[in-house]
């Protein structure tokens, strides 16, 4: 009985380590084909081919997005002459990291250059920007149960509530309740992307034959409201229409 | 297929002619593109006034003046019962200025076909005549002498005699020649709508053999356009009722553009040597002498049969290509091109079917890429790029319809790879601040050495399904503090229940170790186990500490009082145990006889707590 308990112990250690060696090697084998990538990138950039790095640069990113290789892919797709592509993606730099240096300097170029506007955030977008916003997320799971965790647990351990359990708890709750409001900031501001095509058509119905509203800038900030077919209706800062789907590119595409 | 064989040996001289054609107008186009460098320097001349009038190249004029003329008559005037035969009457006059009474008086015991008319104009002197003519296929039932009496037209609004003529009809071969006839002959006679196929027009040769050309010729019968740009005349050898001899040819192309059994005949006037084109003479000819002598000639009737195309599984880009057709690898005059600079694709079609009712790919519409297709018959396209994100040439929808086959061919032309090169953007921009003054210029930073802080992905957590269920984990484990807590407050209300447990668990331990030992035959571990087992049972129900108990207790707590077995089992248990301390031990139990009896007493004290 003890040697069958034992076997099957053993058993679940080692499925449990395949796993974890699976998981591990998916991981760094994905690293791997990022890091290549990204060094095949740099080449091309050097060389001054830029649509191939470019091409380089947004595999790396589609294997492991990093704010670097946005920032790259940026430089690469302005060197083609993609205004909107360039500031997507400085805009994909500065989604992972906020204080990526190169990519606000890049976006406060490209506006320059292009004429056109920064999304215009509300508070709490302005708000979520403060940090990366996955660490929004864990900030108020964190805060929140560590609030809960600090008025339960003295009780089911039988010890007498301290003050500073109180104040800690307080403070953790009130750190959750205004990472809510950047968490909204975050799921809103996945719906702003930019126009990527130069003089890209803003139609008054989603058809290809719909009439054309006005045309919109490349790089001009957008916010979608609904997707129909191959069209999506975006707001943006000269009004509301339908564009076409490539032409317009999400900050965080689904 | 035989006849399709035939006629697409006529390819080659179709292309010179289009080559010809071609040739024609770019030297159309290069005097028209040239002609304001080489007038400009040059000063209109000076004309007195009428001067112009004298730069016009003088044309005959058109003879209406002259008194219009009448004849009619038999062809040929004698004729065997049922022989065909044919009534003309020739009018000086356009066909349309003839009012002609349809149908003529005609005699008893002659049956006229259908009308069939045409006009020419004619050279008399230094004038122009119009000349026409009208024709019945007439054939006599009966033997005898028929007339057709004279009868008044109105030409122009003036009556004009047409003269009698008669018809010697006889039961016998007269042995006059049959009358003369046009011959035509199809390609194809089982075709598709819209399926271009050849025809020749055949004079044979008159009396003495001498050839005779033909003008004006048309072909009769509804649903057929014929395109005579592509006519060709020659003299050349022809079957002839199973003889070669050289006759008039004219060749034309004909398309239905009606489905269903259709009736073609040809007709035309014999021209002696006026031949309005160039011609071809293959092999020995005698041509015809003297002045031309206008007649007017028709065909026997040929029947076609005319199938609409199939609607099912006809293919995008069809555009009335019906024959079998090649294309080459299509050619691209360049494959790197910036945007807005255009490319040329080349494409080149081959074909056994009639290329000169070919119809090339229509420019299809792309977003990405302006199409301007070369004027026919040059199947060519011009392409420019209108965004640098094209990595190919658009595809160019195109098939055709193979007779053969009854079914569409695909022919579409594939994308060809093209890189398309964008204009760049610049690199740095001059800055100023608020008050003009010059600042250091904005430009790109430098490209990051490595990639930085990474994600998992650009989603966000807040949207992951999956991070949500975890937030589940902490509130499980507060449930489940909770609950032990609630437990832990349970048992603390309530001892006992507390120490049952820790008696079962007790209990079963010692009978495991009864167990070992009974099946080992240790008889003083047995007891000594069957002892502690006992007392271990009954200990919560006192309660006491199981170790300062002894047998009365344990039949104490029997139920209705000890079972005489039950007693005895009992006292040899404890008395057994307590022996193992005496200076002198008793005799050990029998262990097999005891072991029943002592199961049997500890399942009863368990089921007790």
């Amino acid at each position: 009985m003890n040697a069958f308990c034992l076997r099957i112990k053993n058993g679940r250690r080692l499925a449990a380590g395949l796993v974890l060696a699976l998981l591990s090697a998916g991981l760094s084998s994905g690293r791997a084909a990022a890091g290549d990538a990204f060094a095949r990138g740099l080449e091309f950039s050097q060389a001054g081919e830029f649509p191939e790095a470019a091409a380089a640069f947004r595999e790396s990113a589609k294997a492991q997005p990093a704010a670097g290789t946005f920032v790259n892919l940026g430089l690469a797709e302005w060197q083609c002459g993609h205004a909107g592509l360039a500031i997507l993606a400085w805009e994909q730099a500065q989604w992972i990291d906020p204080y990526e240096p190169r990519a606000a300097a890049n976006l406060e170029f490209a506006r320059q250059v292009a004429q056109v506007d920064a999304p215009a955030l509300k508070w709490y977008e302005a708000v979520s920007t403060w940090l990366p916003p996955n660490a929004w997320v864990w900030l108020a799971g964190i805060a929140l149960w560590l609030a809960v965790g600090l008025l339960v647990l003295p009780g089911i351990f039988r010890r007498r509530p301290a003050g500073w359990h109180r104040l800690l708890a307080a403070l953790a709750f009130g750190i959750f309740l205004f990472s809510l409001t950047a968490n909204s900031g975050v799921v809103s501001r996945t719906q702003i992307g930019f126009v990527v095509k130069k003089n890209a058509a803003l139609r008054l119905t989603p058809t290809r034959e719909g009439e054309v509203i006005t045309a919109v800038a490349a790089g001009e900030p957008a916010r979608r409201l609904r997707t129909r077919g191959n069209y999506v209706f975006v707001r943006t800062l000269g009004g509301a229409g339908w564009l076409e789907r490539d032409e317009f590119g999400l900050i965080c595409p689904r | 297929m035989q006849n399709r064989r035939h006629f697409s040996n006529f390819s080659p001289r179709l292309s010179r002619a289009w080559r010809m054609a071609n040739c024609g107008r770019r030297l159309l186009i290069s005097c028209a593109v040239l002609a304001p460098f080489a007038l400009a320097a040059q000063t209109p001349p000076h004309l007195p006034p009428g001067g112009l009038i004298q730069l016009q190249v003088q044309q005959p004029g058109v003879d209406i003046t002259s008194p219009v003329a009448a004849t009619a008559g038999f062809d040929p005037p004698v004729a065997r019962v049922g022989e065909k035969v044919f009534y003309r009457v020739s009018v000086d006059a356009t066909e349309s200025s003839v009012a002609w009474p349809d149908p003529p008086p005609v005699p008893a015991g002659l049956k006229f076909g259908a009308k069939t008319s045409g006009q020419l104009t004619q050279m008399q002197g230094n004038r122009f005549r119009p000349f026409a003519s009208f024709v019945y296929e007439v054939k006599p039932a009966a033997a005898g002498h028929f007339t057709v009496p004279g009868f008044p037209v109105l030409v122009a609004g003036t009556a004009v005699d047409v003269p009698a003529a008669s018809l010697e009809v006889t039961a016998k071969d007269a042995g006059l020649p049959a009358p003369r006839q046009l011959r035509l002959d199809l390609s194809e006679t089982n075709v598709f709508l819209g399926e271009p196929f050849r025809l020749r027009v055949i004079l044979p040769p008159g009396p003495n053999h001498q050839i005779e050309a033909v003008r004006e010729i048309e072909l009769n019968g509804d649903g057929l356009m014929t395109d005579k740009t592509a006519l060709q005349q020659a003299i050349e050898p022809v079957n002839l009722d199973g003889e070669l001899r050289p006759a008039f040819v004219a060749e034309m192309i004909a398309t239905p553009i009606a489905a269903g059994r259709q009736q073609v005949w040809a007709q035309g006037f014999t021209a002696g040597t006026e031949f309005t084109a160039p011609f071809v003479i293959r092999g020995p000819a005698s041509l015809a002498a003297g002045p031309a002598k206008y007649v007017l000639l028709v065909s026997d009737p040929v029947e076609i049969r005319v199938r609409p195309l199939p609607v099912a599984g006809e293919l995008p880009g069809f555009t009335g290509a019906i024959g079998k057709f090649f294309a080459d690898p299509p050619r691209l005059s360049a494959n790197r091109v910036q945007v807005g600079e255009p490319v040329r694709l080349t494409l080149t079609f081959h074909g056994e079917g009639e290329l000169t009712r070919f119809v090339p790919p229509l420019a299809p519409r792309s977003r990405d890429w302006q199409i301007i297709a070369d004027p026919p018959p040059a199947t060519s396209f011009t392409l420019v790029p209108l965004a640098d994100d094209s990595h190919e040439t658009p595809a160019i929808p195109f098939s055709y319809f193979d007779p053969e086959t009854g079914k569409y061919v695909d022919l579409t032309i594939p994308p060809l790879p093209i890189t398309v090169v964008g204009e760049g953007l610049p690199a740095t921009v001059a800055a100023a601040d608020d008050e003009g003054n010059a600042q250091p210029p904005l430009k790109l930073s430098v490209p990051a050495r490595r990639p930085g802080e990474t994600a998992g992905s650009l989603k966000p957590l807040q949207l992951r399904p999956w991070f949500m269920g975890l937030q589940l984990a902490p509130v499980i484990g507060f449930i489940a503090l909770g609950l032990w807590d609630r437990r832990r407050r349970y048992l603390e209300a309530h001892p006992e229940i507390v120490r049952r447990a820790r008696a079962r668990r007790a209990l079963r331990r010692e009978r495991r170790e009864l167990q070992k030992a009974a099946d080992a035959g240790d008889t003083a571990a047995f007891v000594r186990h069957a002892a502690r087992a006992m007392t271990i049972a009954v200990a919560p129900h006192l309660p006491a500490n199981p170790q300062a108990l002894v047998g009365r207790d344990v039949v104490a707590q029997l139920a209705g009082g000890a079972a005489p077995q039950h007693l005895a089992t009992i006292r040899a248990v404890f008395a057994a145990a307590d022996g193992q301390f005496a200076t002198q031990p008793p005799l050990a139990p029998d262990l097999p006889a005891l072991r029943p009896g002592v199961e049997t007493l500890l399942q009863q004290l368990e089921e007790k707590l």
